[in-house]
C-alpha cells in the first residue's frame, strides 16, 4: 500500500520545511541513483559487455564459416539465450551493494537522519536499478532484433516475448541482489554472493536435482531458460533422459507459466525480505 | 512535551549492555547545549536514537514534541543532524548533495539555490561547491556535513562531535561556524569530548556518564555550584621540605609536586578560600611566583562529577 502525504512542520526559520510525499521522494531518490550508474561508469560498463555479447554472438558465425539461420526467430534465439550472463552483472553491479553500502561507507549517516521513510529509499534505490538494467536489455535485445531484420528480413515477435522474460528475471535477480544487500556486512562480499549465487550456486543445485531426477522449477536460474527457450518454435516440451541404471540423467524443460510464477515470487519475496531487514538495520558502528 | 529535544526514560541496551539508562534530558527553544561525558557514556548512543538511526530498547525521543521512533518521517522533517563523521557520495558535488539532501526535505529549486549559496559562504566552501567531493579532506567534508544540517534551516540541530579529528585549523574553523550558529535561531545539541570548546560554544550543559544524566542546566550555575578548584602553584623556592605542611593547609586536598618549584593541589571552597592558600603558603615562607586556576571551570565540574560517579 503506497501512502501519500504531505508533512508539514512549523517553523521559525524563513525556508518552509515540509517533507514531500513518498511518491516524489521515491522519484528523487531514483534520479540521484541513476546519476550515480551514469557517474562510476557502471551503466556504461554495462552496456559496453552488452555490445560486446551482441558483437562476439555476430560476429563468429561468419568467422567460424557458419552462416545466420534465416528465421528472424531462431535468429534472436542465441542472443536470448545468452541474456542471463548480462542480468547476473546487472544484478552484481546494481542491486548487490546498494543497500550494504549505505552502512558500509558511512553515507547512512547523512541519509538515514533524513525524514524519508527506509521503503521510500529501497523503493527508489530499486526503481533506478530496474531503470539501469531494463535500458541495458533494451539495448541488447533493440540491437538484436535490428540485425535479425536486417539479416534475415524478418521481425521475430517471439524476440519481444523473450525480452519481457528476460526483464521478469532481471527484477527478480534484482531483488535477490537487493535481500543480499540488506544483509550483508561489506559490499564486497554482497557482490561475490550474489554473482555466485546465480552463476554457480544455483546451477549447482540445478545439476544436483537434476540428477536425482527432481525438476527444479523452483530454481529461479533453471525458471530463466524460459528467456530462451521462448524463442524456438514450437516450444520444447517434455524432459529427456540420458544413461542407464546408476548413470541415468534426466533433463528438463521449464514451463513458461510456472517460470513466470517462480520469478514473480523470487521478486516479492525477496523485496519484502529486503525491506524487513533494511528497516532493521541499525547505524550502530 | 513541545521543548524542541526531550528524551523519555530512553533505554538502549546492546547485547545485554546498557549504553543508555532511563536518561531523561531537556533541551528548552534557542539554547546552545553541550552534551558531555567520557567515551562510552552513552552520548552517540542517545544522539542516535533522537536521529533514527538506532531504536531506543524502551522509553521515548522526541523532536519538537514529536516521538521519533513512532513516526520518524515528521520529526526528522525540521531537525538537522551531523552524526560521527559522514562520509558523501564521492561521485556528487557539495551543490548536488545539497540539492539531493534538500530535495528530500521538501526544499523547492528557488530555496536550495539560495540556501546552498548561503550554507557554502557559512562554512567557506564556496570555491568547492562544484568539484566532486570523492578526494575531499575531512576537515572539508565535515564543513560540508554542517552545511547539509542547516540547509533546510530546521529549528533543531544535533551536532555530534563535530570537531572530531580535525587538525587544529579545522577545529578553529568550525567552532567559529559553531559560533555563528550560536547567534540565530537554533536550538543545538552538541556532544563533545571538548569541555572548553563547550565552554566557549554553548550556553547550557548536560553531562552524563554510564548512561544517566550526572547534571544539567546552564554552563554558569553549574560551574558556581561547584566548590573545588584545581590551583597550579610556583614558588621561587623548591618544595620538596614543605610539600606536607602544604598538604595540610585548610580546604586543600589531592596535593601533587609537579617539579622541585611546582605543585598542584585542589581547593574546596571559593575566593575567600583561595586568598586564604595564598596567605598560607606564604606564612611558610613560600615566596609565591604564579598563583592559577588549572583548567577550565567546567573541567572541574567535569571532573569533579565523573569522580564522583564512579
Amino acid at each position: 500500500m503506497i501512502e501519500i502525504t504531505e508533512t508539514v512542520v512549523q517553523s521559525s526559520k524563513k525556508t518552509v520545511v515540509a517533507a514531500p510525499s513518498d511518491i516524489t521522494q521515491i522519484g528523487i531518490v531514483a534520479k540521484y541513483d541513476v546519476l550515480k550508474y551514469l557517474r562510476n561508469r557502471r551503466l556504461l560498463g554495462m552496456i559496453a559487455i552488452a555490445a560486446l555479447v551482441v558483437l562476439l554472438i555476430t560476429a563468429l558465425p561468419p568467422l567460424l564459416g557458419n552462416s545466420y539461420a534465416d528465421d528472424a526467430d531462431a535468429f534472436i534465439n542465441t542472443y536470448a539465450s545468452s541474456v542471463n550472463i548480462l542480468v547476473i552483472i546487472g544484478a552484481t553491479l546494481f542491486a548487490a551493494d546498494a543497500i550494504v553500502s549505505e552502512f558500509q561507507n558511512h553515507t547512512g549517516y547523512l541519509l538515514f537522519p533524513k525524514p524519508v521513510k527506509k521503503w521510500v529509499l529501497l523503493a527508489g534505490k530499486f526503481l533506478a536499478s530496474m531503470g539501469a538494467m531494463f535500458l541495458v536489455l533494451f539495448i541488447y535485445y533493440g540491437v538484436a532484433l535490428i540485425l535479425g531484420l536486417a539479416i534475415t528480413g524478418g521481425f521475430s515477435v517471439l524476440g519481444v516475448e523473450s525480452l519481457l522474460l528476460a526483464m521478469l528475471y532481471a527484477v527478480a535477480a534484482l531483488s535477490v541482489g537487493y535481500l543480499i544487500s540488506s544483509i550483508m556486512k561489506g559490499t564486497t562480499g554482497a557482490q561475490i554472493l550474489t554473482f555466485a549465487l546465480f552463476l554457480f550456486i544455483f546451477s549447482i543445485v540445478t545439476r544436483l536435482l537434476t540428477m536425482g531426477n527432481v525438476e527444479p522449477w523452483f530454481i529461479v536460474s533453471y525458471a530463466s531458460g524460459v528467456i530462451g527457450y521462448t524463442t524456438q518454435v514450437p516450444y520444447p516440451t517434455g524432459g529427456t533422459a540420458t544413461g542407464e541404471g546408476p548413470f541415468a540423467t534426466s533433463s528438463y524443460i521449464p514451463d513458461i507459466g510456472v517460470s513466470v510464477a517462480v520469478m514473480v515470487a523470487y521478486a516479492l519475496v525477496s523485496l519484502v525480505l529486503a525491506h524487513y531487514f533494511f528497516k532493521r538495520r541499525e547505524m550502530a558502528a | 512535551m513541545n521543548e524542541p529535544i526531550r528524551t523519555v526514560n530512553l533505554t538502549k541496551n546492546f547485547n545485554g549492555f546498557r549504553a543508555v539508562d532511563s536518561l531523561n534530558i531537556v533541551v528548552k527553544k534557542k539554547s546552545f547545549m553541550g552534551f558531555l561525558g567520557p567515551n562510552g557514556a552513552g552520548k552517540t548512543t542517545t544522539i542516535k536514537i533522537l536521529t533514527n538511526l538506532l531504536s531506543p530498547s524502551s522509553g521515548s525521543a522526541y523532536i519538537n514534541g514529536i516521538d521519533v521512533t513512532e513516526d520518524p518521517k515528521t520529526a526528522l522533517t525540521n531537525l538537522g543532524t551531523v552524526v560521527e563523521t559522514p562520509e558523501f557520495y564521492p561521485y556528487l558535488t557539495p551543490k548536488e548533495t545539497l540539492a539531493y539532501l534538500g530535495e528530500l526535505n521538501g526544499m523547492n529549486s528557488e530555496d536550495i539555490r539560495r540556501r546552498t549559496k548561503e550554507v557554502l559562504e557559512t562554512v567557506k566552501m564556496s570555491d568547492w561547491a562544484g568539484k566532486r567531493i570523492g578526494k575531499f579532506s575531512k576537515g572539508m567534508k565535515q564543513r560540508i556535513a554542517i552545511a547539509q544540517a542547516i540547509l533546510h534551516e530546521p529549528s533543531v540541530v544535533i551536532l555530534d562531535e563535530p570537531t572530531i579529528g580535525l587538525d587544529p585549523r579545522g577545529m578553529f574553523e568550525v567552532r567559529e561556524i559553531l559560533a555563528e550558529l550560536k547567534n540565530e535561531d537554533y536550538t543545538v545539541l552538541m556532544s563533545s569530548h571538548l569541555l572548553n570548546e563547550v565552554q566557549q560554544v554553548c550556553n547550557e550543559v548536560t553531562l552524563i556518564n554510564r548512561g544517566q544524566v550526572l547534571r544539567s542546566g546552564p554552563i554558569d550555575e553549574l560551574t558556581a555550584s561547584i566548590n573545588l578548584r584545581r590551583l597550579e602553584v610556583r614558588t621561587i623556592q623548591e618544595t620538596s621540605g614543605v610539600l606536607r605542611k602544604i598538604s595540610q593547609l585548610e580546604a586543600v586536598s589531592d596535593l601533587e609536586s609537579l617539579g622541585p618549584r611546582d605543585f598542584v593541589l585542589s581547593l574546596t571552597g571559593g575566593d575567600e578560600s583561595q586568598a586564604d592558600l595564598l596567605a598560607g603558603l606564604q606564612g611558610l615562607g613560600l615566596r609565591v611566583v604564579s598563583f592559577k586556576e588549572s583548567g577550565v571551570a567546567l573541567e572541574n565540574l567535569y571532573m569533579s562529577l565523573i569522580n564522583e560517579s564512579r
